[in-house]
This record gives C-alpha cells, sequence and structure tokens, in this order.
C-alpha cells in the first residue's frame, strides 16, 4: 500500500478530470428528468455503463462545458467546497438546488490496482439516483431556467481568473437571492466514498413551487 | 453594482460563484429544436424523391 500526497501524480487533476466529466454527465441528466428544455434536444447516451439522456443543442453544450472548464481548477485545488446546479422560476427564484458537496483526503492511499477502479462504480449509483430523483420530487412550474453555483473561498477565485479570461465567460459572487431559498426540505440523494474523492448529493426543494 | 460583485478582491471568506452568462432560454431551444425538425423532415422529403 503506498500513500501519496495530492503533488505525486498530478492527483489534482486526475480527481478534476474526472469530477468535471460526471458533473457535466450530471448536468445534462438533471436538465433532462427535470424538464427544463424540451426532451427532443435530449439523446440516450451510455456513460458509466449505464444509459443517460445527453442534451444535443449546441449553445447548451459549450455553456455547460465552459462553466465546467472554468469551475475545474478549483476541484483542481480542492477549493470547490460545493457545486449546485440550480434550477429557477420565470421571477429566477430558485425552485430546485441539486447540491454536490465535493471534499477530497489530503492523502491518497492505494493499492496498485484500486486507484479509479471502484470510482466509476460509485459514481454510476449517483447517476442512477439522479435518474429517478423525479419521483420524489414534485413539478416545478412552467419557464424555469438553471444555473451553476460553486461554493469556493474569496482566494482561490484567483485560480479561475485565467480561464475566465480564455473562455470570455466571466463569474460573479451571487446574491442572497440566488443562493437562498425560504421554506425548502432537503431530499438526501446519495452519497459516495472512494479513495480519491468523497461526494455527497441532496437536493433543496422549496415548498410552494407555483409562484 | 457589477464591480461590488467581482471575485477579484482577495480575502479569505467563503463565496459563492456563478457565470455572468445565462444559459439558452426554453423558448430559444425550443425554436431550435422545431427548426431542426423542419430541416430533416425536408431531407427526408428529399431522398424519398
Amino acid at each position: 500500500m503506498a500513500t501519496l500526497t495530492r503533488q505525486d501524480l498530478n492527483f489534482g487533476q486526475v480527481v478534476a478530470d474526472i469530477l468535471c466529466e460526471f458533473l457535466e454527465v450530471a448536468i445534462h441528466l438533471i436538465l433532462y428528468v427535470r424538464e427544463v428544455y424540451p426532451s427532443g434536444i435530449f439523446q440516450k447516451r451510455k456513460k458509466y455503463n449505464v444509459p443517460v439522456q445527453m442534451s444535443c443543442h449546441p449553445e447548451l453544450n459549450q455553456y455547460i462545458q465552459d462553466t465546467l472548464h472554468c469551475v475545474k481548477p478549483l476541484i483542481e485545488k480542492n477549493e470547490a467546497e460545493k457545486v449546485v446546479v440550480v434550477i429557477m422560476d420565470k421571477e429566477h427564484h430558485p425552485v430546485e438546488r441539486f447540491v454536490f458537496e465535493i471534499s477530497q483526503p489530503p492523502l491518497l492511499s492505494i493499492s496498485s490496482d484500486t486507484l479509479l477502479s471502484h470510482v466509476e462504480q460509485l459514481l454510476r449509483a449517483v447517476i442512477l439516483k439522479i435518474s429517478v430523483c423525479d419521483a420524489v420530487l414534485d413539478n416545478n412550474p412552467p419557464g424555469c431556467t438553471f444555473t451553476v453555483l460553486v461554493y469556493t473561498r474569496e482566494a482561490a477565485t484567483r485560480n479561475m481568473e485565467k480561464i475566465q479570461v480564455i473562455k470570455d465567460f466571466p463569474w460573479i459572487v451571487a446574491d442572497e437571492q440566488e443562493v437562498h431559498m425560504q421554506g425548502s426540505r432537503l431530499i438526501p440523494l446519495k452519497t459516495m466514498t472512494s479513495d480519491i474523492v468523497k461526494m455527497q448529493l441532496y437536493v433543496e426543494e422549496r415548498a410552494q413551487k407555483a409562484s | 453594482g457589477q464591480s461590488d460583485r467581482s471575485p477579484s478582491s482577495l480575502g479569505d471568506r467563503k463565496v459563492v460563484l456563478l457565470p455572468c452568462r445565462s444559459a439558452p432560454s426554453r423558448e430559444k431551444v425550443q425554436v431550435w429544436l422545431q427548426a431542426r425538425k423542419q430541416f430533416q423532415h425536408l431531407q427526408q422529403e428529399r431522398h424519398f424523391t
């Protein structure tokens, strides 16, 4: 059993690659399951050995990719505490928040053959939970949109600055009304614990969704 | 104002960030989907004539 630090093997980069690829799949699936966009733009693909729905709308796909490109440097440095997919009503008030709470161990204990093999299996379980989450959530009002929030520390935003300029995709500090939901209930979806990352996924749902 | 919300003034308090740009609206995506269906329909017609 070898113990590696975050600096070895570009550990942070590997974790960021895995998590961003997962978050991309998860965001597409959330948008499909929660009917934020017409179902006609989604096509069935296979990810983590299970069928998922992915958008084929070029602008939406680019938006999701640009978002995650900007989040990636934070994950790489273990500075993204939460990534939240927020579904908002017509008045831009949150109705649902899919919260991905991420934590990475400072030390990595691995055996030669088990570094990543278990992770895919765990991510598959999270994807499967998202794909059936509509069973425990109320319908959303018509005309919803979405955004992605990242919880980090102010000093860590330096790591995002370069990529924001390269991608021409600037970020700002969220307003209170964009972050908080009054009278919400919390629905835990899945917790995963692996050698390289721990993740907890839960949904916060506004009690009264009709605006 | 926008400048007050810039994440570049550095301290170490917790912050929540979001993209300035909005995702494409449902209406915009719906228009694209309709146009795509019409295009595919025309292509099919052309194929059979």
